[in-house]
């Protein structure tokens, strides 16, 4: 080795050691964040969010006296990443919590990892059942499939008066789940799709998803779809090949990255949405200052984990500890705690949220129409 | 719908889905001709083509004709860099290290985009304003018969470059030997160069074409190469005439396992046939079966 590569290594360990110093008296919170990979829009939007309250959380003192960090690793898009991710952040041994992923599939692959590590995550994948399947740590700062697809329901059958539903989901844990809720929650309104379409995610031609549902003759359109991009081009041969009932869909239908890509295909469509900027004073303020910070209008992606690391923070504080154990009783006896995405309340399965706002496209423009919420299971 | 319309709406999305397959897998084709390794960077040539246009088009302003001219001429200089950068200094190892560094290169070309144009899609314009046409209760979308032309006009004149033109001779006299082309005077060194050059071009048409249809992402090349390469095997490895075939059937095969049988299972009948191919007809359609030497 000589003088010039002992120079540099002896460099970077002085750095790598630099940085371990200053960030010993922080309390860290791990990410996992889809960074690369083909949902890396969504990733971040996740980190921008966190990031947001970070600064909010430590220009107002931090917590217990110490500044607020986030670790923040990359799960490549993928179930795999996912799970080395977590493992990554695990194996530092002193994160108080962590801010998982608005992946079901990806959640859902993490969960045995997490039980392991036994500390709390706070996840925005909606799939009922990840909450449902056991695991104490996980706890939800998003409302559950279950309520999303009792709310698109009541909505379409009560509010716009349609019987003859399509039903068309992506086939991974999001879409599935989504799906099979739906089904159940017409079925509790004496309705049977006329059809149930599933197709693989980042499909490059919908033509045959499209046919099906002209001839099944629906008269409404429900959408699980995972990806933004796949809205897009779904949306866009939905109108071409002349599909024109109403669509009611999952989040990703009024996605910012949807609405730039369906365009005016999308117009006229009604979206549940957790986060909705005019369904609260607090939505409407962080859609300003994630508006002013980032330049990009914010959306679900980014507005669950804002709401995250402020939960995190309020339980620290709350208990005065960053046990994990103490968390996870500081995150059940959260009442009310009013977010971006709507006021707290924790069940004993970890669902924080209980209701879905509909949205309206209105020419490109989401508009709120109203909120349905229900009482939490106890 | 009638039967018959359903049918020829499904052959007609198949059969433009299979020209995006056939074009991409054509470059795969002329570079293994030519250099007998796989390219697995083929794909991401596609995006680099969209991403040119939608920085001409899109970003700059330009009018669509001329983004396109100069997407293309950058997509040339890409096939230079590439044969110089990723190619050449390998040029007298196995195909092993050649193949890693397709790879290599491709990851590269991935997140170079990723860093310059942030995660998000973009959307791309269309050729024509017009949606397309409807015929006798099939609706012909104007992007996919735009394809569809786009592909049968760089089959032809492929065709007659390579058959009727001094230049493309020298390029078949490269890929055929080597060694043999060297003793006849042909640089043999300029001939790969041009491969480069001419499949990095062919592969950036082919993401321009259909980033209108599928928008511009960084990931996109990856599903799109891995089918291009399905086709490649199933129209016989090496083969220009199995590239187009192979890409077509792809496409059409997809199409209709997803109207007619299962439309999450589209992908795996696609699959499926390139299985069936490996296992009776491992040569591909034009393939001609390499004898074991003694």
């Amino acid at each position: 080795m000589n003088v010039k590569w002992t120079g540099i290594l002896a460099a970077a360990f002085a750095v790598a050691s630099a940085s371990r110093a200053s960030g010993a008296d922080t309390i860290k919170i791990g990410v996992t964040a889809e960074l690369t990979g083909p949902n890396a829009e969504a990733g971040a939007y996740e980190v921008n969010g966190a990031n947001l309250a970070l600064d909010e959380i430590n220009k107002a003192g931090g917590v217990l006296g110490k500044k607020l960090e986030l670790r923040i690793e990359d799960t490549q898009s993928s179930n795999n990443g996912a799970v080395n991710a977590l493992s990554r952040l695990g194996s530092e041994g002193n994160l108080v919590a962590i801010v998982g992923s608005v992946r079901s599939t990806q959640v859902q692959a993490m969960s045995p990892t997490l039980q392991k590590l036994g500390i709390p995550m706070m996840i925005g994948g909606t799939d009922y059942g990840l909450t449902h399947a056991g695991n104490p740590w996980l706890f939800r700062c998003r409302p559950n499939d279950g309520y999303s697809a009792k709310v698109i329901a009541e909505f379409g059958v009560k509010t716009l008066g349609k019987k003859k539903w399509a039903i068309v989901h992506s086939t991974d844990a999001f879409g599935n789940g989504g799906k099979d809720r739906l089904a159940d929650a017409l079925k509790a309104l004496g309705v049977t799709p006329v059809l149930v379409q599933g197709f693989t995610s980042n499909t490059q031609d919908f033509t045959p998803v499209v046919l099906a549902i002209k001839q099944a003759g629906a008269d409404v359109m429900a959408s699980y779809i995972a990806n933004s991009p796949d809205v897009g081009v779904l949306s866009k041969q939905l109108r071409q090949l002349g599909v024109t009932a109403p669509w009611v869909g999952s989040p990703s239908i009024a996605s910012s990255t949807a609405l730039k890509l369906g365009e005016e295909a999308l117009h006229g469509t009604y979206a549940i949405a957790d986060f909705s900027p005019g369904s609260s004073a607090e939505a409407q303020a962080y859609a300003q200052k994630y508006r002013d910070r980032y330049k990009v209008e914010a959306d679900f992606y980014s507005s669950w984990a804002y709401d995250a690391v402020h939960l995190v923070a309020k339980a620290i504080e709350a208990k005065k500890s960053t046990k994990p154990a103490d968390l996870k009783a500081a995150f059940h006896s959260v009442k009310g705690h009013k977010g971006a995405e709507g006021a707290y309340q924790f069940d004993a399965n970890g669902d924080g949220l209980h209701g879905y706002n509909i949205v309206k496209n209105e020419k490109g423009n989401i508009v709120f129409v109203k909120t349905i919420s229900f009482v939490p299971a106890q | 719908m009638s039967h018959l319309s359903f049918s020829l709406q499904v052959l007609f999305s198949g059969l433009a889905v299979g020209a995006i397959y056939a074009l991409v897998s054509l470059g795969f084709v002329l570079i293994i001709r030519a250099t007998n390794v796989v390219n697995f960077s083929q794909g991401d040539f596609a995006m680099l083509g969209a991403y040119a246009l939608v920085t001409f088009f899109t970003m700059l302003r330009l009018p669509y004709g001329l983004g396109i001219v100069l997407s293309l001429a950058v997509m040339a200089v890409v096939g230079v860099l590439f044969n110089y950068g990723v190619y050449y200094p390998l040029r007298e190892r196995t195909y092993l290290p050649v193949i890693i560094s397709t790879l290599g290169a491709g990851i590269f070309m991935e997140n170079v985009v990723l860093a310059l144009f942030g995660p998000q899609p973009q959307p791309l314009a269309k050729v024509f304003s017009s949606p397309g046409i409807e015929l006798g209760g099939v609706f012909l979308d104007s992007q996919y018969l735009v394809i569809l032309a786009v592909t049968a006009i760089a089959v032809a004149f492929q065709w007659f470059f390579f058959e009727h033109t001094l230049l493309g001779k020298k390029l078949q006299a490269t890929s055929q030997d080597k060694e043999m082309a060297r003793l006849v005077g042909i640089p043999v060194a300029w001939m790969i160069a041009l491969t480069f050059i001419y499949s990095a071009t062919l592969g950036g048409l082919a993401g321009i074409l259909i980033g209108p249809i599928l928008f511009v992402s960084h990931g996109m090349g990856g599903t799109i190469a891995l089918k291009a390469f399905s086709s490649t095997v199933i129209g016989g490895f090496g083969d220009v005439k199995g590239a187009i075939v192979g890409g077509l059937l792809l496409g059409v095969v997809e199409a209709f396992a997803g109207a007619y049988v299962s439309v999450p299972y589209k992908d795996a009948f696609g699959f499926l046939l390139l299985f069936l191919f490996l296992l009776v007809r491992p040569q591909g359609i034009f393939g001609e079966r390499v004898a074991e030497k003694a």
